[in-house]
């Protein structure tokens, strides 16, 4: 039988396994990406604890999970109950909501950097005009992180919504009429049957939430490059900035490292928690 | 025929060994062999010059190569690094300057072109100053594609309708600047926000015309800390003049086209930017009744008392190690150092391609209709022959030592970090680079 999953494991070994084990290799050696790699031991990881960049990178990733953790998914539970009490609304709101996922990254940044917040062309340069005083929150490092995480929220939020509410569709319809009858008010059908009812679902999504958190680059980089002055820079946009803009491969495998490390707690604790749910199950 | 489980098994190592044998030249349909150049960024007029003065014009003019472009964009250094160690670069390699080359060079990535320099006499008819920066252990390994320099673009309209006579001296910019405060302009048109390194664009400002050029020399030579007062001085003005408004409240949320723009319109009085400006043709300043003039910037410390041009090659144009078509790459650079091409080229797209060429003097670009280009090429070209020039960061620092330079003086202008601190870490990471032999070669101020 183990023949039928050995197409899928090779490309997994080549593509994914044989280059994170190179990428930690890396870790342990000073390469500028073009000469031969020279043997740097820990140096690498002993220049980064050092470097007060990378702990506030690391700090933004945190922010970045909080935020992600409970923002969008509150949202989106919210929503898809909505669409769940609503049938009739659902072939409307669903793709409307779903948009923004499908837009490319590079599309959502640069509306939201140059319709939105820019003081000479977005709605911030209109408001001004009208006798609001408000600054471009991209240009304040105390602020850029969340109005780039606000950008990625509407980009992610429609998406988990859908997930959840075709999760929610899979509990049964005698369990939230029973609750009606028993006088359940939205909010209480929601903590009291819808939650509960998508469990499995909502305990992946967020999850996954955590991995892609310790992940994020794209919409970091095409909005602020992580600045102003590190306001906004995470793990990702400092190893590519090891790599790419400082030629330092080993820096940058480094950094790496380190996000790999909670993406790979993100992934034993959803493991533990499938084989005690199978336990419990049995 | 369908394949049997055999012959499928046994084409699998063939095409491997198939794939790793020595490769000869790509053959184009009419028979030529083929010359494949990979090009960083160009906006529509640059793809349309591209286009017709280099490829149409080179595969027009002999029928032994085919040159092939592909415009990469932005990311083309990560992109060019990793075909170069995968052996499936291009022919021809052309890096975002010195310090890149350097790297590559010394990983014996690109082939030393001596042998074709003593060939077409480049040794003889590039600049010094420019072709030097293409050296490394002793070897010629790239030409230099352009010079640039930093330039103060100012707006003559708004100058004549306030009475401002063009600065000539620190005192004299802070006089206008405050000025121009006072009556709402913007004294310094400047935007970072899709191009950090606009900051580093104003920081070799900052580094020549206060420090010094001979500092600044000195300092990459390993000859003096770049924590000495020349240096805290010239930081220091750069956080000065930025808390000040000098650049303007919106700094990190314009682009750089935007905030040009401002200077165009008046809204901004003046701009220190680079002399790539003048290939933007919405910035009107070919245009015969252009609002814009342009100067060399003058010193802003009593170490520099004149104005003082940046020694900056924006490109650099190499042969890779694993070419099969050399011969047609260095074919393809010396139709590049042709008279028509450099006139094609800087008439459709000014300022990309300004080859700092002996035989090719300035006074060829007379004509195509572009005054402001014509006359600051011409300065420049003066100015990089008798060696009166600074030194630009994208040429000449080593690439950590840049990429913080141009990150972390954020931190300073913001008050996050202190001036001390900040050239703290830059001579710590400045002097791992320099032992490491990462400072490309700097041509000395002489002529």
């Amino acid at each position: 039988m183990w023949l039928f999953a050995l197409p899928a494991l090779l490309i997994n070994v080549c593509i994914i396994l044989i280059p994170a084990l190179l990428t930690l290799t890396m870790a342990f050696f000073a390469w500028d990406g073009v000469g031969p790699p020279l043997w740097a031991g820990l140096a690498n990881f002993q220049h980064m604890f050092g470097d007060p960049v990378f702990w506030s990178a690391l700090t933004n990733n945190f922010i970045w999970t909080a935020i992600f953790l409970t923002v969008p998914v509150s949202i989106a539970l919210l929503m898809a109950a909505a669409l769940l009490m609503s049938p009739r609304s659902r072939a409307v709101v669903q793709p409307i909501i779903f948009l923004p996922r499908i837009l490319a990254v590079a599309v959502s940044g640069r509306i939201f950097q140059g319709m939105i917040f820019s003081p000479a062309t977005g709605l911030v340069a209109w408001l001004n005009e009208h006798g609001f005083s408000i600054a471009d929150p991209l240009a304040d490092p105390d602020r850029s992180l969340y109005a780039v995480a606000a950008v990625d929220i509407w980009h992610w939020w429609g998406f988990l919504a859908v997930v959840f509410l075709a999760a929610m569709r899979q509990i049964s319809i005698d369990q939230i009429e029973a609750a009606r009858l028993d006088g359940a008010g939205f909010f209480a059908l929601l903590r009291y049957v819808l939650v509960p009812g998508i469990r499995p679902t909502l305990t992946l999504m967020l999850i996954l939430t955590v991995i892609y958190s310790f992940q994020v680059f794209e919409f970091i980089f095409i909005v602020t490059q992580g600045g102003p002055a590190y306001g906004s820079e995470v793990l990702a946009t400092l190893a590519y900035r090891h790599a790419f803009f400082e030629s330092d491969v080993g820096q940058a495998a480094a950094a790496a490292s380190i996000m790999s490390l909670f993406g790979l707690c993100a992934t034993a604790v959803y493991l533990w928690l499938q084989i005690r749910d199978s336990a419990n199950a049995t | 025929m369908p394949w049997s489980r055999r012959q499928v098994v046994a084409a699998i190592p063939a095409a491997t060994l198939a794939a790793a044998l020595p490769r000869g030249p790509a053959i184009a349909q009419d028979g030529r062999k083929v010359v494949t150049f990979w090009f960083a960024q160009a906006n529509a007029d640059g793809q349309a010059a591209l286009r017709n003065d280099l490829v149409d014009a080179f595969n027009a003019s002999q029928d032994k190569y085919r040159l092939q472009l592909e415009v990469k964009g932005a990311a083309i250094n990560n992109v060019l690094k990793v075909a170069l160690v995968a052996g499936s670069g291009p022919d021809i390699v052309q890096t975002s300057g010195p310090a890149y080359l350097t790297a590559i060079a010394k990983a014996g990535q690109v082939l030393p072109l001596d042998e074709f320099a003593g060939k077409f006499k480049w040794k003889e008819r590039f600049l010094p100053a420019l072709l030097n920066t293409g050296v490394y252990d002793g070897k010629l390994y790239a030409l230099p594609r352009d010079y640039e320099s930093m330039h103060l673009f100012y707006n003559k309209e708004v100058f004549k309708q306030n009475g401002w006579k063009l600065p000539t001296n620190r005192a004299e910019f802070e006089q206008i600047a405050d000025a121009a405060l006072a009556k709402g302009i913007i004294p310094f048109g400047a935007g970072n926000a899709d191009w950090k390194g606009v900051n580093e664009w104003l920081m070799t400002v900052f580094f020549n015309n206060v420090a010094g050029p001979d500092n600044v020399r000195q300092a990459l030579s390993g000859d003096m800390p770049w924590t000495a007062a020349p240096f805290v001085e010239a930081a220091e003005l750069s956080k000065a003049w930025y808390r000040k408004g000098y650049f303007g409240k919106n700094y990190f949320s314009l682009t750089n086209e935007q905030s040009f723009l401002q200077v165009v319109s008046g809204k901004a009085a003046m701009a220190f930017n680079g002399t790539w400006s003048f290939g933007t043709k919405s910035y009107g300043m070919s245009q015969p009744d252009t609002v814009m003039d342009v100067v060399p910037i003058p010193g802003l410390s009593p170490a520099v008392t004149s104005p003082l041009v940046h020694l900056a090659c924006g490109a650099t144009l190499s042969i890779a190690k694993t070419s099969q078509n050399a011969e047609g790459a260095a074919a393809v650079f010396e139709f590049m150092l042709s008279r028509s091409f450099y006139q094609n080229m800087n008439r459709d797209w000014p300022g990309k391609w300004a080859l700092p060429v002996k035989d090719l003097p300035p006074d060829l670009l007379q004509g195509i209709g572009y005054p402001l280009f014509e006359k600051t090429i011409a300065g420049l070209h003066a100015a990089f022959s008798k060696g009166q020039f600074g030194f630009t960061t994208w040429t000449f620092w080593p690439n950590a030592t840049n990429s913080y330079m141009t990150e972390a003086i954020e931190q300073v202008w913001l008050n996050r970090l202190s001036t001390e601190d900040y050239l703290k870490h830059i001579q710590t990471v400045f002097s791992q680079e320099f032992r490491e032999g990462k400072v490309p070669p700097l041509p000395p101020r002489t002529a």
